[in-house]
C-alpha cells in the first residue's frame, strides 16, 4: 500500500470512528432520544402481551414474564431520563411534566407496579385485568403528559 | 390638514355611516332559532340517545374538572384552550338553573343545529354545531331525551377566556352567516349499510372533521383535504391523518382497528392516546360493537 493511500484510509477510518463518536456522544447526553428508545422497546415488547390478549397467541406464563420485566426496566430507564429542561423540539414530552413533578411520577410508578404485576402473572384468569391496568397506566400518562406527534 | 374634523357636517356623516355600519353588524348577526313548529310529536328512544351521546364523545368536552365528585356525569367547566382564547363548556346535565333543565326541545334543536343558546345568543364554534346540523332530527330529540334523565348537576363555570367576549360573541353570527350555509353533511357513495351508518356517526354526531379535517384562514373546514389532518387545534403538534390508514400500515383491517377502538392504549394502541383522543376513545369504546365496526369501515374506506 502506497503512503497516499495508507494516509487516505488512515483518515477514512478516523473519520468514521469520530463520527461514531459524536453520535454516541450526543445520544448519550440527549435524555430525550434515550427515553424515547426506552419507549420503543417498551411499545415493541406489549405486542406481544396483546397477541396473547385477543387470542393470537396461547397464553404463555414465560412469554409475560419476560416482556413485562422488559417492560419494566424500560420504564425505570425512562423514568430517569426527565431532567428539568428536556422537553421542546421534537420531545413528545408536555410542560406539565416539569410543571406537576408530583403528578407525573405517581403516573410512572403507577405504570410501573403495573408492570411488575404483570410480570407476576401466572395464571391465565389474570391476564386480563393486569393487561388492562398497565395499558390503562400508559394511556393515564399519554392522555396528560404527552403531546401530540409533532 | 387637521387630524379631527370639526365641521358639525362632517361629524355627523361620520355618526351616520357608524349607525349604518353598526345596524348592518346587528342586522347580519341577529339570531334566526329553530322554530318550535317544526318539532315533530317524538317517542324519546334512549337507547339511542345514549349512542349518540358517546358517538359525539359529549362527556369528553362536557366533561367536570378533575377532582369533581360526579365525574361521570356532563356538568361542564374543563377547560378548553383554543387559538383564541379557553372555554369553559356548558353544564348540559338538567339543573334547572346552570344546565339544560329549562331548554324545551326546540332549545336544544336550535344549540345542536344553529349554534344559538335559548336566549338568542351565539355559541363559539368551539362547541361543533357545524357538524351536528347532519344530525337526524328524531336523533338529536333521543339525545336530548338522554340528556334530560341525567341526574341534574349545579356547576357553575367562569366565563370563556375571550377578550372583549361580548362582541366576538355576537361576531361569531358573522362567521355562522359563512360556516351554516355551506350544506351539512350529507351521506353519498353508500357500499353497504354498516359503511353508511358509519359515515353517519363520524360526521354527524361524531364531528371527526372538527380536527381531522385541516382548517383555512377563515376556519372553515377545508373539504378539498378531507380528513387529512393537521395543526393540532390546542396549538401543540399535530392531529393526523385518517386517510389511508391501511395503505400506510398504520391498522390491518377493520377488526383491527375496530380493536384499538374499543380498547385504545389499554392494548397498546399508543396512537390513540394523547391530544385528546384518548378522552374520545374511552367514549367510543360505549359504542355498540357493530357501531365502531361500522366506525372502522367507513374511515378504512378513506383512500
Amino acid at each position: 500500500m502506497s503512503l497516499t493511500k495508507r494516509t487516505l484510509a488512515l483518515s477514512a477510518g478516523l473519520s468514521i470512528a469520530l463520527a461514531g463518536a459524536w453520535g454516541v456522544a450526543r445520544a448519550a447526553d440527549n435524555p430525550a432520544h434515550q427515553r424515547h428508545e426506552a419507549m420503543e422497546t417498551v411499545q415493541e415488547s406489549f405486542k406481544p402481551l396483546r397477541a396473547i390478549a385477543v387470542k393470537e397467541a396461547p397464553f404463555d406464563a414465560a412469554v409475560v414474564k419476560k416482556n413485562a420485566s422488559t417492560i419494566l426496566e424500560k420504564l425505570k430507564e425512562a423514568h430517569g431520563l426527565f431532567p428539568e429542561g428536556s422537553g421542546g423540539g421534537d420531545s413528545r414530552a408536555k410542560a406539565e411534566i416539569w410543571s406537576d413533578r408530583a403528578g407525573f411520577d405517581k403516573a410512572m410508578q403507577e405504570a410501573q407496579a403495573a408492570a411488575a404485576a404483570m410480570a407476576a402473572v401466572t395464571d391465565e384468569a389474570a391476564y386480563m385485568p393486569a393487561m388492562k391496568t398497565l395499558g390503562g397506566s400508559c394511556k393515564a400518562c399519554h392522555d396528560k403528559y404527552r403531546l401530540p406527534k409533532q | 390638514m387637521r387630524l379631527f374634523p370639526r365641521s358639525p357636517r362632517v361629524l355627523a356623516a361620520i355618526a351616520v355611516v357608524l349607525a349604518v355600519a353598526a345596524f348592518v353588524f346587528w342586522w347580519l348577526t341577529r339570531p334566526d332559532p329553530f322554530p318550535a313548529s317544526a318539532i315533530p310529536t317524538h317517542q324519546a328512544n334512549l337507547e339511542n340517545g345514549e349512542t349518540l351521546y358517546h358517538a359525539g364523545s359529549c362527556h369528553a368536552c362536557h366533561r367536570p374538572p378533575e377532582g369533581a365528585s360526579d365525574a361521570s356525569l356532563p356538568s361542564g367547566g374543563t377547560p378548553f384552550p383554543t387559538p383564541i382564547g379557553v372555554f369553559y363548556p356548558q353544564n348540559i346535565t338538567p339543573d334547572r338553573e346552570t344546565g339544560i333543565g329549562g331548554w324545551s326541545e326546540a332549545d336544544f334543536v336550535s344549540a345542536m343545529t344553529r349554534g344559538l343558546a335559548p336566549d338568542g345568543r351565539h355559541y363559539f364554534p368551539a362547541f361543533p354545531y357545524v357538524a351536528y346540523r347532519a344530525m337526524r332530527l328524531p336523533d338529536l330529540l333521543d339525545l336530548r331525551a338522554y340528556l334530560m334523565r341525567l341526574k341534574p348537576v349545579r356547576a357553575v363555570h367562569p366565563p370563556h377566556g375571550v377578550p372583549l367576549l361580548g362582541f366576538a360573541r355576537r361576531g361569531v353570527g358573522l362567521w355562522k352567516r359563512l360556516a351554516l350555509a355551506r350544506p351539512p353533511w350529507s351521506a353519498a357513495g353508500g357500499t353497504s349499510a354498516s359503511w353508511m351508518r358509519g359515515a353517519y356517526l363520524v360526521n354527524a354526531p361524531g364531528h371527526c372533521g372538527e380536527c381531522h379535517n385541516p382548517k383555512n384562514w377563515l376556519m372553515l373546514e377545508d373539504l378539498g383535504r378531507y380528513m387529512q389532518g393537521g395543526p393540532h387545534p390546542a396549538g401543540d403538534g399535530k392531529v393526523p391523518s385518517l386517510v389511508g390508514l391501511q395503505a400506510r400500515e398504520k391498522y390491518e383491517d377493520a377488526a383491527q382497528l375496530t380493536l384499538a377502538l374499543q380498547n385504545g392504549e389499554e392494548l397498546g394502541f399508543e396512537d390513540l392516546s394523547s391530544g385528546g383522543m384518548g378522552l374520545i376513545q374511552s367514549n367510543l369504546a360505549k359504542l355498540p360493537e357493530s357501531d365502531v365496526r361500522a366506525i372502522s369501515e367507513y374511515l378504512l374506506s378513506l383512500k
